[in-house]
């Protein structure tokens, strides 16, 4: 095999097309991690909610595109509303301990998971080829195909969406101020109860994204949450409670596992990867972005 | 599963009142979850089938034979929980299923030790049925050819009827189907005269391999070998194509028709190793069937014709046995010879492997959406 500079480049646009899938997926995960201080394992659960939603709305009940995908956000929406109330909520309200949230929100990811395999059953399924323009453009030996434009282009546009809503409205100040500090925000009058289920509402559109474009790109199977695993690493690496940091770190991943597989070696792979991760880790514990940083949002 | 119990249940109150006999238990593992679901469902299925026809013809030895079945959720842990369960608490009379090797050989030794048989149905590593030091395991069946045959097909279809001179691999590095069949595939494809010139490898659970597909392209290959199973062979079909490498790609026996799903056109010119031929006319009426209890097309026919012709075969078994004996079964199922089943005639070697059994090509047809017969070879 022959190093050129044009396979570099392919190389370096798999690692970002790959980073920018990990990147909607870790800022939601983010997102509930700077209000709760916990991770929220079942946000796979949510992604995959989105997923099916849209599957189903779009192949069996016949809508179009754009509302079936607006469909899919609602319904990972609610989802993962639905699932604060019910599993996270009475957890909150009887202790401080995040340690439980945690194991609950394990749970909550198993039972989504199982949801599906027993009422939809395990198989592999994709959402229909044209649901997404494809085509793919070669530019000097370079290819770059629609979808990797797509989602690139949409993790764009969803990140900044957030941040408009953070920075520039009133429950966007709220949110930032309960990152801050959840029980002085509380006591200035923020409908906490409230507060928290947006963010979670929120968390869970992101989620749909993810799963929509996951489902497009590679395939729908109720165990497609699990490349949050994935996800939740790269928000680690950002530091975890940081949105830059999710979306900087799920680069940085992405771009590692590809050019590790593609000029190191790719049995290698998970091995550099994460030995990279674990040092990472112990020179800077707190991420790039981390709480060291001060800013958590 | 819900409908699995109540369809055991309805086959049980039919069959009680028929035989007024104790029911004789069989077990199944199957892969209802996890990454080989597809198979996996396709197994429990057509067992559904073979047992209700086994049954409404009188059962075996006048007994209705009765399914136990554990998903082992397509984790070798789950697996040896559910083989340990099956051997110990449930004293079936043998084993059938998954199709998974890795599966199976975690398993082998709870069923050599509990002394139970155990047929895999598509399990083609040859660890399956001998231990590392080369020694037969006693209890472990198969029913199908073998990964070092199924490469050495893949090298011989690819040498000679492609005329490939370089081939680049991709395979799984956590599967011991997929290293198993590289190994074999390189050791018959350099023999031949062939010369690998890419050697690429991922994890199970990836989806995406552009990052290895992007190193085979670069590297003069006539043409891609992929030798692993589940989603990640529609996946990486696709990436391939969207990269631009129009090459032939050969495979394994991991093929399925739910792949069309997933990489539609892109599966154009790609081969397949196969068991059997979905289109010989010999098993339309078990495709039939298929169609008709379940309301779905059988997709992973390969599984599907494998489980239902294990039923069968161990139908036999304990039929030459004349008993329920575990042991006695375990002898029977190794001197099968000439046994006349839906999909070949079945004689075992001394390895407990089928002998003499062809390989299919399958070639994916884009304009028919499905792979249709190319060839057959038997490697040398």
């Amino acid at each position: 095999m022959q190093f050129t500079f044009s396979t570099f480049i392919q190389q370096i646009i798999n690692g970002l097309s790959l980073g920018s899938v990990y990147a909607l997926i870790a800022v939601g995960y983010s997102l509930v991690y700077s209000i709760l201080l916990f991770s929220n394992f079942a946000h796979g659960g949510f992604l995959v909610v989105g997923g099916y939603a849209c599957y189903f709305l779009l192949t069996q009940w016949g809508y179009s595109v754009p509302v079936s995908m607006l469909g899919a956000l609602i319904a990972s929406g609610l989802t993962a509303i639905i699932t604060e109330r019910l599993a996270y909520k009475p957890i909150r309200e009887r202790t401080t301990t995040t340690l439980y949230l945690l194991i609950a929100s394990m749970g909550v990811n198993i039972i989504i998971e199982n949801l599906f395999v027993v009422t939809v059953g395990g198989r592999i399924r994709a959402l229909p080829q044209n649901t997404f323009p494809t085509g793919v453009f070669k530019i000097a030996g370079i290819t770059l195909s629609s979808s990797d434009i797509i989602s690139l282009v949409t993790a764009v546009i969803f990140l900044t969406l957030l941040q408009i809503f953070l920075n520039k409205t009133r429950w966007g100040l709220a949110i930032r101020a309960a990152a801050c500090d959840i029980r002085t925000a509380g006591l200035m009058g923020v409908n906490v109860t409230f507060l928290i289920s947006l963010v979670f509402f929120v968390a869970g559109i992101l989620a749909a994204v993810g799963g929509i474009f996951l489902s497009v790109r590679y395939s729908l199977y109720p165990q497609l949450g699990s490349i949050t695993t994935k996800a939740f690493i790269a928000a680690v690496i950002g530091g975890l409670g940081s949105l830059p940091g999710a979306v900087v770190g799920s680069l940085i991943l992405g771009l590692a596992e590809m050019l590790t597989a593609g000029f190191i070696s790719s049995q290698m792979r998970d091995l550099v990867v994460y030995s990279l991760l674990v040092i990472m880790l112990l020179i800077r514990p707190a991420g790039f972005f981390g709480k060291a940083v001060s800013e958590k949002i | 599963m819900r409908k699995f119990l109540l369809t055991l249940l309805a086959i049980s109150l039919l069959a009680i009142p028929a035989f007024g006999a104790e029911p004789i238990k069989i077990g199944e593992i199957a892969t209802v979850t996890g990454d080989f679901a597809a198979y996996g469902v396709a197994e429990v299925e057509s067992i559904k089938i073979a047992i209700a026809e086994i049954n409404a013809a009188g059962g075996v030895l006048g007994r209705p034979l009765e399914v136990v079945m554990y998903d082992c959720r397509t984790r070798q842990e789950d697996m040896v929980n559910a083989a340990r369960r099956l051997v110990e608490q449930d004293k079936v009379v043998a084993v059938i299923g998954p199709s998974g090797s890795g599966l199976c050989i975690a398993a082998a030794p709870i069923f050599n030790r509990g002394h139970v048989a155990h047929l895999g149905t598509l399990p083609t590593n040859p660890l399956v049925t001998v231990d590392e030091s080369g020694k037969v395991r006693p209890y472990n069946f198969r029913i199908c050819f073998l990964d070092p045959y199924q490469g050495a097909i893949m090298a011989q279809f690819s040498y000679m009827n492609l005329r490939a001179k370089k081939a680049a691999i991709l395979y799984d590095v956590s599967s011991d189907y997929s290293q198993g069949q590289r190994e074999f595939f390189i050791k018959s494809f350099e023999k031949s005269g062939g010369k690998i010139v890419a050697d690429e490898g991922f994890r199970g659970e990836d989806v995406d391999f552009r990052s290895q597909l992007t190193n085979m392209k670069d590297s003069d290959a006539d043409v891609l070998i992929f030798p692993f199973m589940g989603k990640s062979l529609p996946l990486a079909v696709k990436q391939a194509r969207e990269l631009g490498i129009e090459l032939p790609i050969v495979g394994g026996d991991g093929y399925g028709d739910f792949m069309w799903e997933i990489s539609g056109n892109t599966l154009r010119n790609t081969f397949w190793v196969s068991h059997v031929d979905r289109y010989d006319p010999t098993l339309k009426g078990f495709f039939d069937k298929y169609y008709e209890e379940t309301k779905t097309e059988c997709q992973e026919f390969m599984n599907a014709v494998m489980a239902y012709d294990c039923v069968y075969w161990l139908k036999d078994a304990i039929e030459r046995a004349g008993s329920t004996d575990p042991e006695k079964i375990r002898d029977a199922l190794e001197q099968t010879k000439n046994l006349k089943l839906m999909h070949c005639v079945l004689t075992m070697d001394e390895f407990h492997n089928p002998t003499g059994k062809d390989g299919v090509i399958l070639r994916c047809d884009e304009t028919e959406r499905k792979s249709l017969f190319f060839t057959k070879i038997r490697p040398e």
